[in-house]
């Protein structure tokens, strides 16, 4: 019977991150076109209320309790205690999500066990004897359908490609201890520092409201703020805005930034040159404000309305208030 | 300080060349290729803490052997000098492949510091220099907005990013870190240094010579495999709205409540 | 449009050299494009553009690097000349001046005074000027009155310098003077190193001008200014002849200019008609603009392969150096006229304005068909190499 595996990724208070959640669900699926189970894996010192919240989503959890990964960098810990549960599975089938945490896991993980790795997946099947995965290649320009030779490998998952979904009943938590000495060295984490303003990962936003150069400055976002939280969603921006200190690096989107797939992508005063276009063309809508009509992203837009962006902007949210008011 | 910056040759994004070979897999000896875009960012934070710490840069690269010509711009940055490895046998190599190579040229070279971008513009996988870490058992140290090596004490201090905020991690060297954009903008090749750079050794190695099987790695023994591509479905034509801005506000409320997206 | 970096026609470039085109392509869109509308408008000489071109050793090119030079040849420094004059005329000339006004130098300059120059104008510290032209005495430079004296182990120089590129910002004014008034025409001149400032040296005024307008152009008078006779470059009376080696060596400098200023013209115009609709279409699907491009990217690349040729040939040495360095500044000027005339046009109303860059190339390329020898001067240079030869 195969095992489809996930693993546990932690958000900073240690909770069940929400990309694991849709890992699951996507293992979930999986193992039920393979006629096998999905089974979770979580490392901690005390797993025991990460185990629980992943328990929700697939059949069992291994919590393996490792008393020295406190207060350690976790992805060299996670996987090596991962690897000795799954090395014993050759048909291991393992997904992570494609963020920092999930692929720096992957990495390792796939080193210790000697698992091939598929990145980056937007669309994951079942087929024969092995999953095969959808993914997009050359900044969205082709996509790819790939499969492990041997039918087992390691997926990584991008946030929003699967909806988080609870199974019908929780599956049961074992737990196990972690025996032998670590064998990757471990990091330090001297300390954590949480940033005013720093907002959950821009990756799973379903809608994001971008601004790039045309935003004109700081100020300007607040504008972009406002509509985002309007329409329930996360702010973004370009290379542009970033560097010129209007907005952390964390809301960067393109190709040195995030890739994202939200809902909704509405971009605000970006021309959509090909840098910024890698990060976010997959959107399933794309809507553009900008003063040029001839702007990069009126190629690629499903609307682009030619205005001043703050007067857009405005009317826009004096719209959206109607509505809901 | 010795640091060691992995670097690849990518097809350009700006040019949108990119060829596929009968395998489905990127052809890169045909399409033009220029240094990975995340890799400069490795690449400039190296070359600050040589300048400001004294030591030395090397590249080292994985790739046909055409790459010689992508590593002079990176050499001509100010790196001193560079390994290639490139075997006919590597062609087509998936990240499993990628990552042993890597980590057998690594074995061979003393060094504080490897240093790697997020990841690739042509793979973006970002999960080759976690692997190398892994096989090496080397602290690694991943999306660095900050770099701190302490040479006298042998550690390395490093501020990775997180979605709240950012961590401070610390480690004993040599280790594996992985740097971002935050870094700092890359440098251009001064004209001394591209004028220079010709002078600058290339090492290159083959399979044999890391004692490597070309019988387990490369494309022909590689763990994925491409069963087909496509290009994805095209969008429908672009609706360009003019007019007041209480139309386009409009427009943009309609097409949100047609796809139900509010 | 294909990256620059595939681009190497005839594979005659070498990788340091594509390299190089490619940075500098790169450095110049980032960080001179954006500031050019703004010299023209303000006509204030750009000491940003001339430290970051320090700094990036680009002013180094032309100096040996023994003496912290880059070693460049002549091919070499047009690419970058070319690459800078595409974004910004101005900021192409403190290269072109840099190496003009160190020509003699290079060309005739003993070890002691190179080693004593080249260091600070290799680093870009200081800026050379080239002191040959007169209020009366422009094509006919055989003609210049200002008198170089010889007193003990001085010369004392007094006369008017006038269009002196750079004059007001140099630090080294390689400056012609008659030493002998009764010798043979072209046996009266000597070429001496003028560090400035100076006693009875004065920058009398600057230039307003119709291009390149960030380039301080100046009138500059000499009053009896002392200069040891160390700082004379070659023998007395070898100064004619410095002059006409230098520029030979200099012009294909203003073609690369040319070809630049008409490049920039041309990606600019092509933008456009591919942007720009009327009557329902882009203007790059009519055929009277298509026509016109296509001319204008004939006469770029013509004179862009010519210069590439010419600078091979003159750096080879041999007696078709004159023709060679002619044939490239005649075809590249009247290439930049051209071209940036027919970009104004296709721009039509905005081409006129200074929303679009068009109308300053525009202006700046009329310069190229101007100095560094008059374009009616090249035609006599090339002429005299075909009448004079034996079968002709």
């Amino acid at each position: 019977m195969r095992t489809i595996w996930v693993i546990a990724e932690p958000n900073g208070d240690g909770s069940l991150a929400r990309i694991s959640a849709e890992a699951a669900t996507m293992a979930r699926s999986l193992a039920e076109s393979a006629g096998g189970e999905a089974a979770g894996i979580a490392v901690a010192s005390d797993p025991s209320g990460i185990a629980n919240e992943l328990a929700a989503y697939v059949a069992r959890v291994v919590a393996i309790t490792d008393a020295n990964a406190d207060g350690k960098a976790w992805a060299a810990v996670a996987a090596e205690r991962a690897a000795t549960v799954i090395s014993d599975d050759p048909e291991a089938v393992v997904v992570v999500g494609a963020g920092p945490d999930g692929r720096d896991v992957a990495g390792a993980l796939s080193a210790l066990t000697g698992l091939g790795v598929l990145v980056n997946a937007t669309a994951v099947t079942w087929a024969d004897d092995g999953p095969s995965v959808e993914m997009s290649a050359f900044g969205g320009k082709l996509l790819t359908t790939s499969t492990f030779v041997s039918g087992a490998g390691i997926v990584t998952v991008r946030p929003n490609v699967v909806e988080a979904q609870a199974a019908d009943s929780a599956g049961k938590v074992e737990q196990l201890a972690a025996e032998k000495d670590a064998l990757l060295p471990r990091v330090d984490v001297v300390e954590q520092v949480v940033e005013a303003g720093a907002a959950a990962p821009i990756e799973e936003a379903k809608v994001i409201v971008s601004g790039g150069r045309g935003v004109g400055g700081a100020e300007g976002f607040g504008l972009v703020g406002e509509i985002a939280t309007a329409l329930g969603g996360a702010v973004g921006a370009t290379r542009a805005a970033v560097d010129s200190g209007w907005i952390p690096y964390a809301q960067q989107i393109g190709q040195t930034g995030k890739i994202v797939k939200p809902d909704l992508y509405l971009a605000l005063g970006i021309s959509g040159a090909i840098q910024h276009k890698v990060g976010m063309q997959t959107a399933h809508t794309i809507v553009a404000v900008n003063r040029d009509p001839d702007a990069p992203i009126s190629e690629f837009a499903d609307l682009l309305v030619v205005g001043d962006l703050f007067e857009v902007g405005a009317a826009l949210l004096a719209a959206l208030k109607t509505r809901a008011g | 300080m010795h640091i060691v910056v992995l670097t690849k040759p990518v097809p350009d994004p700006a040019a949108a060349a990119e060829r596929l070979g009968p395998d489905h897999r990127l052809d890169r000896a045909a399409s033009p290729s220029v240094v990975n875009g995340n890799d400069e960012y490795a690449l400039e934070a190296a070359l600050k803490l040589a300048d400001s710490l004294g030591g030395e840069v090397s590249l080292l690269t994985m790739s046909p052997a055409n790459g010689a010509d992508t590593m002079r711009k990176a050499l001509a940055m100010g790196a001193a000098r560079g390994t290639l490895v490139t075997d006919p046998a590597l062609a087509g190599s998936d990240a499993w492949s990628t990552t042993q190579v890597l980590a057998a040229a690594l074995r061979g070279m003393t060094f504080d510091l490897v240093l790697a971008g997020v990841d690739t513009s042509d793979g973006v996988g970002g999960v080759v220099a976690s692997g190398i870490a892994a096989l090496l058992r080397l602290p690694y140290l991943g999306n660095a907005a900050r770099i701190e090596p302490d040479v006298a004490a042998s550690t390395v201090r490093v501020r990775r990013i997180t979605p709240s905020g950012y961590d401070v991690l610390e480690a004993p060297m040599p280790a594996l870190v992985v740097c971002t954009q935050a870094l700092g903008e890359p440098r251009y090749p001064s004209l001394k240094g591209i004028m220079g750079a010709r002078t600058k050794e290339i090492t290159t190695q083959s399979l044999a010579d890391l004692g490597l099987d070309a019988g387990t790695l490369g494309g022909a023994n590689a763990l994925t495999a491409v069963q087909a591509t496509k290009r994805p479905p095209a969008r429908d034509a672009t609706k360009v709205v003019r007019g007041s801005a209480e139309e386009g506000a409009a427009a943009i409320v309609e097409l949100l409540t047609t796809r139900r997206i509010i | 449009m294909a990256t620059v970096s595939t681009l190497n026609p005839g594979n005659r470039l070498t990788d340091e050299q594509v390299l190089l085109r490619d940075t500098l392509h790169d450095l110049a869109d980032a960080r001179i494009a954006p500031r050019a509308a703004e010299i023209d408008r303000t006509s204030e000489f750009p000491e940003d553009i001339r430290q970051l071109l320090a700094q990036q050793d680009v002013l180094g090119l032309p100096f040996p690097v023994e003496h912290g030079g880059v070693g460049g040849d002549l091919l070499t420094v047009c690419l970058a000349i070319e690459q800078i004059a595409r974004a910004c005329a101005t900021s192409s000339l403190i290269l072109i001046v840099q190496e003009l006004g160190a020509l003699p130098l290079l060309i005739a300059g003993s070890p002691e005074q190179q080693a004593r120059w080249f260091p600070d104008l290799a680093s870009g510290r200081t800026l050379a000027a080239f002191g040959l032209t007169e209020p009366e005495a422009g094509s006919d430079a055989a003609s210049i009155r200002t008198r170089a004296v010889r007193d003990g182990d001085e010369y004392r120089i007094s006369g008017t310098k006038r269009f002196i590129t750079n004059g007001s910002v140099a630090g080294l004014i390689t400056v012609f003077a008659v030493t002998d008034p009764d010798a043979p025409r072209h046996k009266r001149l000597s070429c001496f190193g003028v560090e400035v400032p100076a006693d009875g040296f004065r920058v009398e005024r600057l230039e307003h001008k119709l291009g390149i307008r960030g380039s301080p152009t100046a009138e500059l008078s000499f009053a009896e200014v002392r200069v040891p006779v160390a700082n004379r470059i070659g023998e007395e009376g070898e100064g004619f002849r410095i002059a006409m080696a230098t520029l030979d060596r200099s012009r294909p400098g203003v073609a690369a200019q040319a070809v630049g200023i008409a490049q920039g013209a041309l990606e600019v115009a092509t933008a456009y008609a591919r942007e720009r609709k009327q009557f329902g279409q882009r203007i790059g699907d009519f055929q009277m603009i298509q026509a016109m491009l296509a001319d204008m990217d004939a006469q770029v690349e013509s004179a862009r392969q010519l210069l590439y040729t010419a600078c091979v040939e003159i750096e080879a040495g041999g007696p078709d150096v004159a023709r060679w360095s002619a044939l490239c500044k005649l075809v590249a000027g009247d290439a930049a006229m051209r071209v940036t005339t027919d970009a104004v046009q296709v721009l039509g109303g905005y081409g006129y304005i200074d929303e679009f860059p068009v109308e300053r190339m525009m202006r700046d390329a009329k310069i190229t068909q101007i100095y560094e020898g008059t374009q009616q001067v090249q035609r006599l240079v090339i002429a005299r190499a075909l009448l004079g030869r034996p079968d002709a």
